[in-house]
C-alpha cells in the first residue's frame, strides 16, 4: 500500500517526502508563507503566556502606562520575535509609540530569551512532524536572529505603508461626503459608509503585507530548514518524540522551580498592588493629611515657664508705673497747693529688665 | 467461579444445552440460578443447589438430565435485565463473560513521566492564577475589622451637676458615628462621673497617673491622679449592660448592674458579682468653668484585661 | 492525580486513601470515565475556549461575592457603597475593575466559542441539542451583562438601563408587560434595581449553573468532534486523553485570560459618572459595548419610526438568534471542513464584520452627538 516517492529538490522546495503514507497531509513543497507561519504563529502563542506575566506584574509596579494603545501593544508583544528590534525604529524614527514608561523597554530585552525558547520548541516540532528532518542544536537562537532581523526590516516599511494607506483612503472617504456625490447622507450612514469604505482598503492592504511578511520570514528560515537532515522514523514515532520534548528532563526540578517563581511573583505583585485606585473620581479624592505636629512637653513647658516670668515682670513693671503716675498726679495737686516745694523725683524704681522690651 | 454465559451444560449422564442467562440475587451478590437452552427443547431455570463443578466452558450438574427436562420452563416476564434496574454494587460482582473487551492505549499516553508531569504543571500552573489573588481579597475582606479608633474629645455636661463626693452622677452625651457609606448618625451614650475623695482615688489609681495609648502605641492622653473627677464608661465590664447608682441594703451607695448583678463601688473596685474586672475608666479633662470633656471608649466585655475596641 | 497503579512495594498515603473510598464509590473507574475521554486528532489549544468561559464564569462568581461584601442594593446607597468599594476599600478598586473587565471577557470569549464551534462544524449531527443548550447559555451571558450594568447606580448605569427597557417595550403585544416587569413599574427606581440585583445574583447565575452542566452533559454524551481534517493514521498518532494535556492547556488558556483581564484592569480602573438623576443632563446613553452594534442601527434612517425601531432591536435580532437555532436543524450536510463549506464561511465572515463595524461606528458617532 506505500509508495514509495523520491521528488527532486527542486530549489525552492523545503521538505522533502521520501516515503509518504497515503492520505497525509503532507506537503511536497511548502511555501515560504506557510512555513514562516507554521513556525512563528505557535511560537509566539507559545511566548505570550510567559511575556503577559510580566506585562501584568510592570503594571502593578507602575513602569509601564500603555494608554488608548494597548491594543496595540499587545499585538507587538504577542509578535516579539520579529517586532522586538523593528520597535526603537517605528517607536523613535516614526514617531509612534505604544506606550509611556522605562517598563516597555524592559518587557521587549526580557521577552528575548523567552521567544528564543519558544522558536526552538515550535521549531523543533515543525521539523519533525511536517517536514520529517532532524532538528539541528540551537534552532532557537538560530530562527529568533533571522525572525529579528526580518522585523526590524520589514515592520517599520509595513507600519509606514499601512499608516499611509490609511490615511489615503480615509481622505478619499471624507471628500466623498463632504463635496462629492455622497453628500448629503445622514451621519450614521455616513459613519458606517465611510468605515467600510477606508476600512477595507486597510484591511486588504494590512493582510496582503502580512502575507508578504510571513512569506519573508520563511525564506530566511528555509535556509536552517533544509539544512536539517532528514529523519526515517515512522509518524507515530515523531509525533511521540515532539509531544515527549516537552516533558523536562528533571520534571521535579522544573516543578519546583516554576512554584518557586509563582510564590516570588506573587510577593513582588502584593507588594507593589496599589491599595486604593489609582484614578479617583472627583468626589473622592483623599485629601491630603497632614500629621499632626508633635507634641514636645518639655519644650513647650520651658517656653511657657519662660513667657509666663515675661508676662509677671511685665505686670509688676506696670504696676509700678501706674503707682508712679497716681504719685505724680498727687504730687501736682500738691503743687497746685505749695507752689516753691520742690518735688523730689521718686526713684525710677527697678531698672527695667531687658527681658520685657522684647514681647 | 460463576457459570459462564455460553459454557456448555451436562447432567450426569449427558450434555443437555448451553448456558443461555445468569441469574443473580440481589441481596447476596451471588448467582442463584441460571437458565439452560436446551437444544431446541426450550429453557430451564437451574438452582446453583445441583451443581457440581464450574469450569471456563462446562457446568457439571449432579442431577440427570430427565431431571433436568422435568424442572418448569423458563419464565422470562419474571426477570429484568441490569440495564432496567439500578442495584447499588451488583455490578462489580458480575463475572459471567469469559475474557475481556479491549481499545488501543493511545501511545502518547504510555509514558506515565508525561502523564504525571503535565497533572502537576497543571496544579502549578493554578497556583500562578491563585496565588495572586490570595492577599488582596484577606485584606479586603478585613478592611472594616481593625478601623482605626476615634479619639476625640466629646462635652458632656458641667461638674455643677455632682454635688456631692463619691457618689456615681450620669452624664448622658451623643456620639456620632460615619459607619462606611452610610451618612452621619448619632448614638446616645452614657458615662458615670465621680467626684472623688483622695481615699478613693488612691484605689483608683494606687499612686500613678493613668495612661491611655492608641493602637501604635503613641499616648493619647493622660489621667492625672490627683485630678478628683473620675469618668467611667457606662457599659458594664461583664456583658456590655448599662447600670445604675443605688443604695444597697448592706453595702451602701454602689453602682449595680441589673442584668448580673454585678456591684461596684464608687471607685469602681468590684464589690461582688460576674464581672471579671473594675469599672472602665475613660480620659477626662475638666476645663475651669467646669465643662467636663472625654474620649468615649469602649472595652471589650468579659475579658480580665482591658482591651479597648471602640 | 495518580490513577495508575502503584509499582513501588509500599502504596502512599494518597494511593491508600484513593483505594479506601474506591472501594465505596468506583472511584478509579468514576475518574477514568472522567479524565481518560480520549481526544481525536489530540488536545488542542483550538478547544480550550469552552472551559475558558467556565474559569471566567468561576473568577465572575468569587468576585461578585466579593463586592456583595460591601455593596447594597438601594437607591440611596448602591452609588455610595460602590464609591467606598472603589476609594475606601484595600483592592477595592481592583476587584470591582476585574470583575468589570470579566464581564467583558465573558462576551468576547463566548463570541469566540461561538464561533469556533461553528467553523469546525461541531453543532451538526450528533451534537445539535449541545448547540442549542450553548445558544440559551448565550443569551444568559448577555443578560448577565445588561443586568448588572445597572447596579453601581450612575448616570451611565441608569440611563443604559433605562433606554434598553424602552426598547424592549416596543416588542408588540407582550412589550409593556415586559418592560414594567423589569421596571417594577412605569418608571424606573428602587424596584428596578431590587429586580435586576436578585435576578443578577440568584436567578441567572442558577441558571447558568444547570445549563451549563447539561452542556457538558450532553458534550460527554456526544463525544469531542475532533479536527475537521486529517487520516486515521494521523489521529490515531496524536491522540491523547483529556487528562492530563488538555486540561493543562485548558488552564494555560485560563491564566493567560486572568493576564489579560487583571492588566486591563490596572491600565483602566472602573470610574464611575455622577450619582444617577432623574433628568440625564448632558450625559448620553449608551449600552454597554457589546450592544452598540444594535444601538448603532437604531441611529439609521431606515429603522427610524415605532416599527422601524421594533425592527432593528427586537426583530432582527431575534430572527438571527432564531435562525441560529435552527441551523443545525437545515443544515445536515456532514462535511465539517469550513473550507468546503463556502456559504457558512462567508455568513461568519459576514456577520463577524458587520458587527464589528458598526460597534466602531458607534464609537466613532459619539463625537457627532452634541
Amino acid at each position: 500500500m506505500q509508495k514509495a516517492e523520491v521528488i527532486r529538490t527542486r530549489s525552492h522546495s523545503s521538505c522533502i517526502v521520501r516515503q509518504a503514507p497515503p492520505g497525509i497531509w503532507m506537503n511536497d513543497h511548502m511555501s515560504p508563507t506557510k512555513l514562516g507561519f507554521g513556525i512563528l504563529w505557535p511560537a509566539c502563542w507559545t511566548g505570550l503566556p510567559f511575556k503577559l506575566a510580566l506585562a501584568v506584574l510592570f503594571l502593578a509596579f507602575g513602569i509601564v502606562d500603555f494608554e488608548t494603545r494597548i491594543a496595540l501593544a499587545f499585538m507587538m508583544l504577542l509578535a516579539s520575535p520579529v517586532s522586538v528590534f523593528a520597535l526603537p525604529t517605528i517607536t523613535m524614527g516614526l514617531g509612534s509609540h505604544i506606550g509611556d514608561g522605562a517598563g516597555i523597554g524592559l518587557l521587549f530585552m526580557l521577552a528575548i530569551p523567552i521567544d528564543i525558547w519558544a522558536l526552538g520548541l515550535a521549531g523543533r516540532t515543525f521539523l519533525l512532524e511536517r517536514c520529517r528532518r532532524e532538528p539541528p542544536a540551537r534552532l532557537g537562537l538560530i530562527l529568533w536572529w533571522k525572525c529579528a532581523f526580518v522585523g526590524a526590516i520589514f515592520l517599520p516599511i509595513l507600519w509606514v505603508t499601512e499608516r499611509a494607506t490609511t490615511d489615503v483612503a480615509i481622505s478619499i472617504a471624507h471628500s466623498l461626503f463632504e463635496d462629492g456625490f455622497l453628500e448629503g447622507t445622514p451621519i450614521a450612514e455616513r459613519i458606517s459608509i465611510e468605515l467600510t469604505l477606508w476600512g477595507t482598503v486597510a484591511t486588504v492592504v494590512l493582510s496582503c503585507l502580512f502575507v508578504i511578511g510571513l512569506s519573508l520570514v520563511g525564506r530566511m528560515l528555509r535556509g536552517t530548514i533544509q539544512a536539517a537532515p532528514h529523519t526515517s522514523e515512522n509518524y507515530e514515532g515523531l509525533i511521540t518524540r515532539w509531544d515527549l520534548m516537552r516533558v523536562p528532563a528533571d520534571p521535579g526540578l522544573m516543578l519546583t522551580v516554576l512554584s518557586g517563581v509563582a510564590v516570588v511573583l506573587s510577593l513582588l505583585f502584593w507588594s507593589t498592588l496599589p491599595v486604593l485606585t489609582p484614578h479617583p473620581h472627583e468626589c473622592c479624592r483623599k485629601a491630603e493629611t497632614k500629621a499632626p505636629p508633635e507634641f514636645k512637653a518639655l519644650e513647650t513647658l520651658n517656653k511657657d515657664e519662660k513667657m509666663i516670668s515675661q508676662l509677671a515682670a511685665r505686670v509688676e513693671f506696670l504696676i509700678e508705673q501706674q503707682a508712679a503716675a497716681e504719685l505724680e498726679k498727687a504730687k501736682s495737686k500738691k503743687k497746685g497747693r505749695a507752689d516753691h516745694e520742690a518735688v523730689i523725683e521718686p526713684d525710677a524704681t527697678e531698672p527695667v529688665p531687658a527681658a520685657v522690651m522684647a514681647p | 467461579m460463576q457459570p459462564q454465559l455460553k459454557s456448555k451444560v451436562r447432567c450426569a449422564d449427558r450434555e443437555v444445552g448451553e448456558v443461555a442467562k445468569v441469574i443473580m440475587d440481589p441481596l447476596s451478590f451471588e448467582v442463584s440460578a441460571f437458565v439452560v437452552s436446551m437444544n431446541g427443547a426450550g429453557e430451564r431455570q437451574v438452582p446453583m443447589g445441583v451443581v457440581q463443578t464450574v469450569t471456563d466452558n462446562l457446568v457439571q450438574l449432579r442431577s440427570s438430565s430427565s431431571e433436568v427436562m422435568a424442572l418448569p420452563p423458563f419464565k422470562r416476564e419474571d426477570y429484568v435485565t441490569l440495564h432496567e434496574v439500578e442495584i447499588p454494587g451488583l455490578e462489580k460482582h458480575v463475572h459471567v463473560t469469559p475474557g475481556e473487551v479491549l481499545v488501543p492505549f493511545p501511545e502518547l499516553e504510555r509514558n506515565v513521566k508525561r502523564r504525571t508531569f503535565f497533572a502537576n504543571l497543571t496544579y502549578v500552573t493554578g497556583l500562578f492564577i491563585g496565588l495572586p489573588m490570595v492577599f488582596p481579597v484577606l485584606k479586603y475582606l478585613m478592611k472594616p475589622m481593625y478601623a482605626p479608633m476615634d479619639n476625640r474629645w466629646l462635652k458632656i455636661g458641667n461638674v455643677a451637676k455632682v454635688k456631692a463626693n463619691d457618689v456615681g452622677v450620669q452624664f448622658q452625651y451623643k456620639r456620632s458615628i460615619k459607619e462606611a457609606y452610610m451618612p452621619e448618625t448619632e448614638i446616645e451614650k452614657n458615662a458615670w462621673v465621680v467626684k472623688a475623695t483622695p481615699a478613693v482615688l488612691e484605689k483608683v489609681y494606687q499612686g500613678k497617673d493613668m495612661e491611655f495609648r492608641d493602637t501604635l502605641g503613641k499616648p493619647i492622653w493622660t489621667n492625672k491622679k490627683d485630678i478628683p473627677y473620675l469618668a467611667f464608661s457606662g457599659k458594664c465590664p461583664h456583658l456590655g449592660c448599662a447600670f445604675k447608682w443605688r443604695n444597697h441594703k448592706i453595702l451602701g451607695p454602689v453602682f449595680l448592674c441589673p442584668c448580673h448583678l454585678s456591684i461596684y463601688d464608687a471607685s469602681g473596685k468590684v464589690l461582688d458579682g460576674p464581672a471579671p474586672r473594675p469599672l472602665d475608666l475613660m480620659p477626662i479633662q475638666v476645663s475651669a468653668s467646669g465643662e467636663v470633656q472625654i474620649i468615649d471608649m469602649e472595652f471589650k466585655a468579659g475579658t480580665k484585661s482591658q482591651t479597648r475596641i471602640v | 492525580m495518580h490513577d495508575t497503579p502503584s509499582t513501588g512495594p509500599q502504596p502512599t498515603v494518597v494511593e491508600k486513601v484513593f483505594a479506601f473510598v474506591d472501594e465505596r464509590v468506583g472511584l478509579k473507574q468514576l475518574t477514568g470515565k472522567m479524565l481518560n475521554e480520549s481526544v481525536p486528532g489530540g488536545s488542542r489549544w483550538a478547544y480550550v475556549f469552552g472551559s475558558i468561559l467556565l474559569f471566567i464564569f468561576g473568577m465572575q462568581t468569587v468576585t461578585g461575592v466579593l463586592l456583595m461584601f460591601y455593596y447594597v442594593p438601594t437607591a440611596d446607597h448602591a452609588y455610595a457603597s460602590t464609591q467606598y468599594i472603589i476609594h475606601e476599600v484595600d483592592y477595592g478598586w481592583f476587584l470591582l475593575s476585574y470583575h468589570f473587565w470579566g464581564s467583558s471577557a465573558m462576551v468576547v470569549c463566548v463570541f469566540a466559542h461561538m464561533s469556533q464551534v461553528f467553523l469546525w462544524g461541531a453543532y451538526k449531527k450528533p451534537r445539535e441539542l449541545i448547540w442549542v443548550v450553548g445558544l440559551a447559555l448565550f443569551a444568559l451571558v448577555m443578560g448577565f451583562g445588561f443586568t448588572g450594568y445597572l447596579l453601581p447606580w450612575d448616570q451611565r448605569a441608569f440611563w443604559a438601563t433605562t433606554v434598553g427597557v424602552e426598547i424592549m417595550d416596543k416588542i408588540p403585544v407582550i412589550g409593556d408587560f415586559l418592560a414594567r416587569f423589569l421596571k417594577g413599574g412605569p418608571i424606573p427606581g428602587q424596584m428596578t434595581l431590587s429586580r435586576f440585583f436578585v435576578i443578577h445574583v440568584m436567578v441567572l447565575p442558577a441558571a447558568l449553573i444547570g445549563l451549563a452542566g447539561l452542556h457538558l452533559f450532553l458534550f460527554r454524551c456526544a463525544g469531542p468532534a475532533g479536527p475537521f481534517r486529517g487520516t486515521p493514521v494521523e489521529l490515531k498518532a496524536k491522540t491523547d486523553y483529556f487528562f492530563p494535556r488538555q486540561i493543562w492547556k485548558d488552564i494555560v488558556g485560563m491564566a493567560v485570560v486572568f493576564a489579560c483581564i487583571s492588566a486591563l484592569a490596572f491600565w483602566e480602573p472602573v470610574v464611575l459618572l455622577d450619582e444617577a438623576t432623574p433628568d440625564p443632563g448632558d450625559y448620553h446613553p449608551e449600552p454597554e459595548w457589546y450592544f452598540l452594534f444594535i444601538f448603532q442601527h437604531l441611529r439609521l434612517r431606515m429603522f427610524s419610526g415605532e416599527f422601524g425601531q421594533f425592527l432593528a432591536s427586537m426583530l432582527l435580532p431575534g430572527l438571527l438568534g432564531v435562525m441560529l437555532l435552527l441551523l443545525p436543524f437545515f443544515d445536515r450536510n456532514p462535511e465539517r471542513n469550513i473550507f468546503k463549506r463556502p456559504l457558512a464561511l462567508i455568513g461568519w465572515v459576514v456577520l463577524t464584520v458587520s458587527i464589528l463595524l458598526f460597534t466602531v461606528s458607534a464609537i466613532i458617532n459619539r463625537e457627532f452627538l452634541d
